[in-house]
């Protein structure tokens, strides 16, 4: 399932391997950080297969010792902004100064966001069936919520408000089940 | 910060539907709410979570058909309807957050009905025109502008011109019963048809009982009778070649005819073939020109009486005045001509009718100027437009100059929903330019492909008591709304503005070009808001057919 790009081939493969074995680790995270920095799921995995070259690329650079997460963060902020520059004209694109406050903000949270991820992935396995399918098909990658809501026959608005609600009541598990582990 | 305004915005940003002007107020929420941000994070933490989890499961559950509730009882994975209320009830009583959405009907409402089956059939001809046309009770209504696709086409009596995308042109004569087989080829079963093949459709095939004619470029005609055993051909211009059924072709020139049936014969009994008794073309250029004349004299007896309607701020008729090209005069009695437009770049064109002048507007300079002085408490906007293309995110119909308090937008946004706005400050927050609230109601989709082209009539009213926009599409109610930004009470002013484009757009815009790319017909703007009943009856007052 994993989407980042194959880094060139390293003549010294055990180097390239902790590479790829760091990186995999972290992969979720640096997903949900460019998540909530990019408007659409394309720009996401864009950015993210650029973000996983230029590591690869910089990794004799990256000092040992310090923090190998925020280092990737550095390098998917300047990828995300450099894949919000190419689409300016849209209008999904967040101004600088908002983009800055929700990468500082979102790398502070990163590990509260990941435990909240578990809980949500439980949440979902205790679905009815008839939710847990509509979400996978909703969420499938490729898949578009519009779409979705043609081939079910629903208008997108309704649909939407559908899918709204099971939003907010997965939240809203996630939460009670993070309270309940001590950790929100 | 409004937190259902905030979770509709999540909602949308995580569908990838934000509107331009819905991505400008989420940002500004991010911008100023720390909470916002934060709520805006986990659901963006949630969307990855979705997509990680239903990436794992991607052994791709089949996307099972399912009878609506009602038909067969089952859902999406076979298990019947009892057994999802058991466990349901089950949830309920252990309490769980699930119960809590089931208990609100969101359980059923999520078990997909069957999957709409994917058109493959495309459309192959347009019905281009009607007169006096009635269609089978028991069959959807056909409207004028409708693309038709294969199947069959019934006319209980009246008039109706096919236009098939090969370029061919079929003029039917109910009762007629037709059978559209592609842009190529169509089966008369019974009625009268004529036939106009230019050179770009030759090799149009008619199927007729007993007979297939193909036309070579040319004018023809066919009478089959209501029983559809026997058919009678006569060829008008050019050449038509006849392939009765079991005999050699016959070619068929100008002045020529055959009559067919089972078995064809020949072209024996051709002094039968009076030409008179075959539709000719010229029979539906004179209905229609006498029904325009019509309906334009119907249009002008009800203008008259509404440019005395007290409640018109200002009245644009659109009639061309050769003394002065550029005055767009205002025809709302008594006059001031204070309230006269100025047409800037736009040209004179053919309206409603070809008697009734109309303004097209297409260039991004392309504009009337207005200037209408006083605040109000509540407007109707009425227009007749014919769009040829949306081509920017958003077209204007008539825009305040800037965007300041108080002041009405009403535009078509780029996917054919219409959108009426206004804005006020935030009363928390009065003198902040960025925190001013924007009401925006779009009604559903009303122009598609396939009804551009052809005049609309759109209106929309609203008071600032109820807050209530109601908004029209050819004089049809398509959607009534009431902002969650609406306080009751607050004026309305349009001061200087423009028809089909945006006079002053705010400083830094991303989508400052909004000029319409289409015609306007007329356009009227009341300090009032007009019925229903008031509405439809403009529209069937200035209909073009």
């Amino acid at each position: 399932m994993s989407s980042h790009g194959t880094p060139p081939t390293d003549p010294d493969g055990q180097r390239y391997e902790a590479f790829v074995r760091q990186f995999v680790a972290r992969e979720s995270r640096l997903r949900a950080f460019l998540r909530a920095l990019l408007p659409s799921w394309e720009d996401v995995d864009d950015a993210l297969q650029e973000t996983s070259i230029i590591a690869w690329r910089k990794f004799a650079q990256f000092e040992e010792g310090t923090n190998f997460l925020n280092w990737l963060f550095a390098i998917a902020r300047f990828e995300a902004l450099k894949q919000l520059r190419s689409r300016a004209r849209s209008p999904l694109v967040f101004s600088d100064d908002v983009l800055d406050l929700l990468a500082d903000e979102g790398a502070e949270e990163t590990e509260q966001l990941e435990a909240e991820r578990r809980a949500l992935a439980f949440c979902l396995d205790q679905l009815p069936s008839a939710q847990r399918e509509l979400l996978e098909r909703s969420y499938q990658p490729g898949a578009r919520l519009h779409e979705v809501a043609a081939q079910a026959g629903r208008t997108a608005a309704a649909f939407y408000k559908v899918i709204q609600r099971l939003r907010a009541a997965l939240l809203d598990c996630a939460q009670r089940r993070l309270r309940a582990e001590g950790i929100s | 910060m409004n937190r259902d305004r905030l979770d509709f915005l999540l909602m949308q940003w995580s569908a990838g539907a934000l509107t331009g002007e819905e991505a400008g107020e989420f940002q500004a929420m991010l911008r100023v709410e720390p909470e916002a941000r934060r709520l805006f994070r986990r659901h963006a933490n949630l969307d990855v979570a979705l997509r990680e989890w239903s990436d794992e499961r991607t052994s791709a559950t089949p996307w099972s058909a399912v009878q609506a509730p009602g038909a067969a009882e089952r859902n999406a994975r076979g298990v019947p309807w009892p057994r999802i209320a058991a466990i349901a009830a089950a949830l309920l009583l252990a309490g769980s957050w699930i119960a809590h959405l089931l208990h609100e009907r969101a359980g059923r409402a999520l078990v997909m009905p069957p999957i709409a089956e994917e058109r493959t059939a495309q459309g192959c001809a347009v019905l281009a025109q009607t007169l006096d046309a009635a269609f089978p009770a028991d069959l959807p209504p056909r409207a004028t502008g409708e693309t038709l696709a294969p199947g069959r086409f019934k006319l209980d009596h009246g008039f109706a011109q096919i236009e098939f995308f090969s370029g061919a042109t079929l003029l039917v004569e109910g009762a007629a019963e037709l059978e559209i087989v592609s842009a190529w080829e169509a089966r008369c079963l019974s009625g009268k048809v004529r036939v106009r093949v230019p050179p770009a459709a030759r090799g149009f095939r008619l199927m007729a009982p007993g007979m297939k004619l193909v036309d070579l470029g040319t004018e023809f005609a066919v009478n089959v009778d209501a029983a559809g055993q026997s058919a009678a051909v006569r060829v008008f211009e050019g050449e038509v070649v006849a392939h009765p059924a079991g005999q050699p072709e016959i070619s068929l020139r100008a002045g020529g005819g055959l009559r067919g049936g089972s078995p064809p014969a020949a072209s024996a009994g051709l002094a039968l073939l009076d030409p008179k008794v075959f539709l000719g073309t010229g029979q539906l250029q004179d209905l229609v020109s006498q029904r325009q004349e019509e309906r334009f004299a119907q249009w002008q007896a009800w203008s008259a009486r509404n440019a005395r309607d007290a409640r018109l701020i200002a009245y644009y008729p659109f009639k061309h005045d050769s003394r002065w090209e550029r005055l767009v005069t205002d025809g709302a009695e008594p006059l001031d001509k204070t309230r006269n437009g100025g047409a800037v770049g736009v040209v004179w064109t053919k309206g409603r009718w070809p008697m009734k002048d109309a303004l097209r507007f297409q260039r991004p300079g392309d504009r009337v100027r207005l200037s209408l002085a006083g605040d109000y408490r509540a407007l109707t906007l009425s227009c007749w437009v014919k769009v040829d293309s949306l081509d920017h995110r958003y077209n204007s119909l008539l825009l305040t100059d800037g965007y300041d308090s108080g002041q009405p937008h009403w535009q078509i946004y780029e996917d054919g929903r219409l959108m009426f706005s206004l804005i006020y400050p935030d009363p928390a927050d009065p003198s902040s330019r960025a925190k001013r609230r924007n009401q925006i109601y779009y009604s559903p989709p009303v122009f598609t492909a396939a009804n551009r082209d052809r005049w609309h009539h759109l209106a929309v009213a609203y008071d600032n008591q109820t807050g209530e926009a109601v908004q029209y599409f050819d004089g049809e109610l398509v959607s009534r709304e009431v902002s969650p930004f609406h306080a009751p009470g607050r004026p309305i002013l349009f001061g200087p503005c423009e028809l089909g484009n945006w006079g002053l757009p705010t400083e830094g815009h991303k989508f400052p070009i909004r000029n319409l790319d289409g015609s306007m017909d007329e356009f009227a703007i009341y300090s009032a808001r007009l019925t229903d009943q008031e509405i439809r009856e403009q529209y069937e007052n200035g209909k073009p057919f």
